[in-house]
């Protein structure tokens, strides 16, 4: 059980693209071998930006409402675990319509895996592999309480995907946090990189 | 209705739940010639599969109704009534081979999986193979006549060939579930070990879903090897007491197949469908992604989810009439968030955002000419 007074907060401005976070979460034993933080370029050809993607962790999980084979479970504390192994089927249902673009699945083993918060860890009071390892502190695991003394920017949890909302238990730092982030694919469209 | 309400049960799963135990109750009576062969020793056995019939089809129809199984249930079902099916047949057998007997999709998982959990399926499906038939009547075996060192099978009340005592056959025949408990029992084990040793499942396993169900498989099995034991080398001491034994915990098992992991069972065969269905979508061709034009979705899965979505209540998820969340690929949606953020900042972690560029012409590192 993760203990609900710690929060994990992304903050992709922070980021600096050394894929240490990539190289420990390959470390966690709950996927051995396979890292499960994504770490993207935002425009390459304009831009040395990147910026790294864990799971958002949503108070009614998309990725579990799409599975057929009701494979995908949120525990109490608010996890979102990969897929159970015996149900899992592979069909990439989940891969396709999580609104961050989480979920992996890996054809050949039919089965979809994702960040689960490092559950061997922090099921056992220790940071997840990523957050111990950011230098930067674009990924940080600390107690909610601690996060507003830390950031002249606050954890926000909601967003928009035109209108549909979704909750998340993990949280991106914003200068306005009371405004949902509405994420809008015209970003993408205009040239938008940083 | 209001029972059906305070019970959190749903009227048409158990109808027909009903519907597929009575079937199995028809065939049982068909097999048995009227229950003429079924064996009076094995009724408890007949009673508690009766009811696993119930629990695990009423799960199993209540599982197709979830919309997202039902998007892949009905793609499979017009598969099956089209004349096309002839043509998918043999390919179906080759992934039933892959897939289910042969389980190659856990192999690449983790060897060590793959070795305790064939030995358990494959333990399991020769116990039920053997057992099955016995408790539904559909096979007996009985004296020859009057010769007392033969053995006669009958199958649906037909005879099937005889064979003698002592003779291989027999031995094969009588010590079948030996094998099939020896098989379990080594499987669970070693499912047992691999579950202490890795911190992954250790952190994520529930006694009640994942050690549970093994507990229960080792002690049917343990309980059939003593009945063996007993007969064998204790001059059939303490029979009736072991029989009672391995009859209780038959049942536990039965009854628990609809509640727990063994359900995975019957869920598995829809991973054929799901395959078929990935093949169609490949031979349809992807489509681009609205955000880099990078091609990543099947076209039959981008129609299906966009119904899906609808019937999940999900369909606000567009960014305009024609671009749906659905038409950005993974990388795309993880790209919005930080551009998101950005514009949430006003760019300000940008050091350049407000510095107009003017830049000269750079040479071109790759050549000397100027």
């Amino acid at each position: 059980m993760v203990g609900d007074d710690f929060g994990f907060y992304i903050d992709p401005q922070r980021c600096i693209g050394c894929r240490a976070c990539v190289g420990a979460c390959a470390e966690c034993g709950t996927h051995k071998g396979r890292p499960m933080i994504h770490l993207d370029e935002i425009d390459r050809l304009v831009s040395t930006q990147t910026t790294p993607t864990v799971c958002m962790h949503c108070e009614d999980p998309i990725c579990a409402q799409v599975c057929p084979s009701d494979a995908i479970k949120r525990s109490e504390d608010g996890v979102v675990h990969s897929s159970q192994k015996p149900r899992c089927i592979g069909c990439q249902n989940c891969e396709l319509s999580c609104p961050f673009g989480v979920p992996i699945v890996f054809s050949g083993l039919e089965q979809m895996m994702k960040c689960d918060l490092c559950y061997d860890r922090t099921s056992e009071g220790h940071k997840p592999m990523c957050a111990t390892v950011c230098p930067s502190q674009a990924l940080l695991f600390v107690p909610k309480h601690q996060i507003s003394a830390m950031r002249q920017n606050q954890p926000l949890n909601e967003f928009t995907i035109g209108t549909l909302k979704v909750r998340t238990r993990t949280a991106l730092m914003v200068p306005d946090p009371g405004l949902p982030l509405h994420l809008d694919a015209a970003l993408l469209m205009v040239g938008g990189g940083f | 209705m209001r029972l059906l309400d305070q019970l959190d049960l749903e009227p048409r799963p158990l109808i027909r739940a009903a519907l597929s135990t009575a079937a199995l109750g028809a065939l049982v009576a068909l097999g048995s010639r009227g229950g003429r062969w079924l064996d009076p020793a094995l009724l408890g056995y007949l009673l508690a599969t009766l009811f696993a019939c119930f629990g695990v089809s009423y799960r199993y129809w209540s599982w197709l109704e979830r919309p997202a199984t039902d998007m892949y249930f009905q793609d499979t079902l017009r598969r099956f009534l089209s004349p096309r099916v002839l043509l998918t047949l043999p390919k179906l057998m080759l992934l039933a081979l892959d897939q289910i007997f042969l389980q190659r999709f856990i192999e690449k998982r983790s060897v060590k999986r793959w070795g305790a959990h064939a030995l358990i399926a494959w333990g399991c499906l020769l116990g039920f193979s053997v057992t099955i038939p016995l408790v539904f009547g559909w096979v007996r075996f009985t004296s020859a006549g009057l010769d007392p060192n033969r053995y006669e099978a009958w199958l649906f009340g037909f005879p099937a060939g005889s064979f003698p005592l002592g003779s291989p056959v027999a031995f094969i025949t009588f010590h079948i579930l030996d094998l099939a408990a020896f098989m379990v029992i080594a499987g669970c084990t070693l499912a047992f070990i691999r579950r202490l040793h890795d911190e992954g499942d250790a952190a994520t396993q529930r006694f009640d879903l994942d050690l549970l169900p093994l507990l229960v498989l080792i002690a049917v099995s343990v309980t059939g090897l003593l009945l063996t034991v007993s007969e064998k080398w204790l001059g059939g001491r303490n029979f009736t007491t072991i029989a009672f034994m391995h009859e209780l915990t038959v049942i536990v098992m039965l009854l628990s197949l609809p509640f727990g992991k063994l359900f995975h069972i019957v869920q598995r065969p829809a991973q054929l469908g799901v395959t078929l269905y990935k093949a169609d979508g490949e031979a349809e061709g992807r489509l681009p992604c609205k955000g880099c034009g990078a091609l990543f979705i099947r076209a039959n899965q981008r129609r299906d989810l966009e119904v899906l979505f609808k019937r999940l209540d999900l369909d606000g998820a567009r960014h305009s009439p024609s671009v749906h969340h659905l038409d950005l690929c993974p990388k795309c949606k993880r790209r919005l968030m930080a551009l998101a953020q950005n514009q949430r900042l006003g760019g300000s972690f940008d050091p350049f955002h407000d510095v107009p560029i003017y830049a000269e012409p750079v040479a071109d590192p790759t050549t000397f000419r100027s």
